[in-house]
């Protein structure tokens, strides 16, 4: 009887909690694929559904970058300077729309997501869009082995000017 | 013969230091260390195969940032040496019976001093056309380095000369030349959550060193356009024009202590 009143009174207060609001966001993102050039930017558009009955409060939507093959390390405050947003309490019915920047700074396949936690996250899963796969073709930008005629080149130019001029001096000093 | 005889004092005091920086060793020597750092920078970043688009940027910047702080070094080191060194050597008391106003050999001494900055310049464009092509920088690059690393040597500069008057030897006025620059570079280590507040916003913006080196990041790595952090530039444009003002007035008061030029 104790039990059924204390269940009775957790779904009517529900609503009123950030938390119960958990259950009914979900994540959609308006693409779930994205073919670009290495260094180009894109954006993502997320959208925060509440299909519950009470005010969504609290919520933070936070985007991530993962690669899809193994050896690219990611770090993906790189490809995008504003991962975290604090979201406007969304009402019953309501939804919120994120734009996501991003640029593409490493070659090859990964995953984008965004997961949409409450504040008071302790302990619950967050709810999370489908993911959107890039694809980065491969661009070459850095020519490392071109790096080396230049970096010995540059100081073995001055420093044969240097030396020559230093020759020079002493040549005259000697004649004078 | 003629075009001697009216050419202005300082501009007869510069081609004399420009002979002394150029064809005296210095200046060459000074280019050469310039480049071996860049060479040894370049080399590290280049040869970094997990670098990203992004860090190549950064790595863009830190050339630039390299460039623009050792070229500001190597004007320090010559225009400290300015009067001090005509001290050091004794050749003071001449320079000052020469007939021409004392600013005017503080202005070609300076002048002359300044001289390694667009030699540091030439250096460094080799450097970040090669790091910079690949990802579109190096025009932003060469602006912004031009642009910042002008002010920054003559704020530099102007601050070797003023050390240089005041200062009894040349190792006193060097010494105190880079014990400041230092203490301008200091705060661009400070972590990134130090340089946030109003505290910290305020020392980035009022230090031109730091403000010189901000805008270069802004430009080249988060990719603003030349107009859009301008305001990072009054700090070095004031501390170059105010400095450079002192050190001519502070020259034109300069004097033989009596007992001679020591």
């Amino acid at each position: 009887m104790r039990r059924g009143l204390a269940v009775a009174v957790a779904v009517l207060l529900a609503p009123a909690w950030p938390g119960a609001a958990r259950a009914s966001v979900s994540v959609t993102v308006d693409r779930v694929g994205v073919a670009t050039g290495l260094g180009k930017r894109f954006a993502v558009r997320s959208t925060v559904v509440n299909a519950g009955p009470g005010e969504a409060r609290g919520l933070v939507a936070h985007l991530n970058v993962a690669s899809l093959r193994p050896g690219v390390y990611v770090d993906p405050e790189d490809w995008s300077t504003s991962r975290t947003r604090y979201l406007d309490p969304i009402p019953a019915g309501g939804t919120a729309t994120v734009r996501w920047s991003l640029q593409a700074v490493n070659a090859g396949s990964f995953a984008v997501y965004i997961a949409v936690l409450p504040a008071d996250a302790a302990g619950r899963p967050p709810t999370v869009g489908r993911t959107v796969r890039v694809t980065v073709a491969e661009r070459r930008t850095l020519d490392a082995g071109g790096i080396l005629p230049l970096a010995l080149g540059v100081p073995i130019v001055l420093g044969l000017a240097a030396g020559g001029l230093a020759l020079r001096r002493g040549r005259l000093g000697s004649s004078a | 013969m003629n075009a001697g005889r009216s050419a202005p004092g300082w501009w007869v005091v510069l081609g004399q230091e420009l002979r002394d920086v150029w064809l005296g060793g210095r200046g060459p020597a000074l280019t050469f260390a310039f480049s071996l750092i860049l060479s040894a920078v370049a080399y590290l970043v280049a040869t970094n195969t997990a670098l990203n688009f992004l860090e190549q940027r950064e790595a863009v910047g830190l050339i630039v940032q390299v460039s623009v702080a050792m070229g500001g070094i190597l004007v320090v080191i010559a225009a400290a040496d300015a009067i001090s060194g005509e001290r050091d050597r004794g050749t003071l008391e001449a320079l000052l019976l020469a007939p021409v106003p004392r600013r005017q050999i503080a202005a070609g001494k300076l002048a002359a001093a300044l001289s390694l900055w667009p030699a540091a310049f030439v250096v460094a464009l080799p450097y970040v056309w090669f790091l910079g092509r690949g990802v579109g920088v190096v025009g932003d690059a060469a602006v912004v380095g031009l642009l910042v690393g002008s002010l920054l040597a003559l704020e530099l500069g102007a601050l070797g000369l003023v050390l240089s008057l005041f200062a009894g030897s040349n190792r006193v006025s060097l010494a105190l030349s880079l014990f400041v620059l230092l203490a301008l570079f200091a705060p661009t280590q400070l972590s990134a959550g130090a340089q946030q507040g109003w505290a910290g916003d305020l020392m980035l913006r009022a230090n031109p060193l730091t403000a010189g080196v901000h805008y270069v990041g802004r430009v080249l790595v988060d990719g603003h356009s030349l107009g859009r952090d301008a305001d990072l530039l009054v700090a070095p444009a004031v501390a170059a024009i105010a400095l450079a003002a002192v050190a001519l007035i502070a020259a034109g008061r300069l004097r033989l202590p009596p007992g001679g030029a020591r």
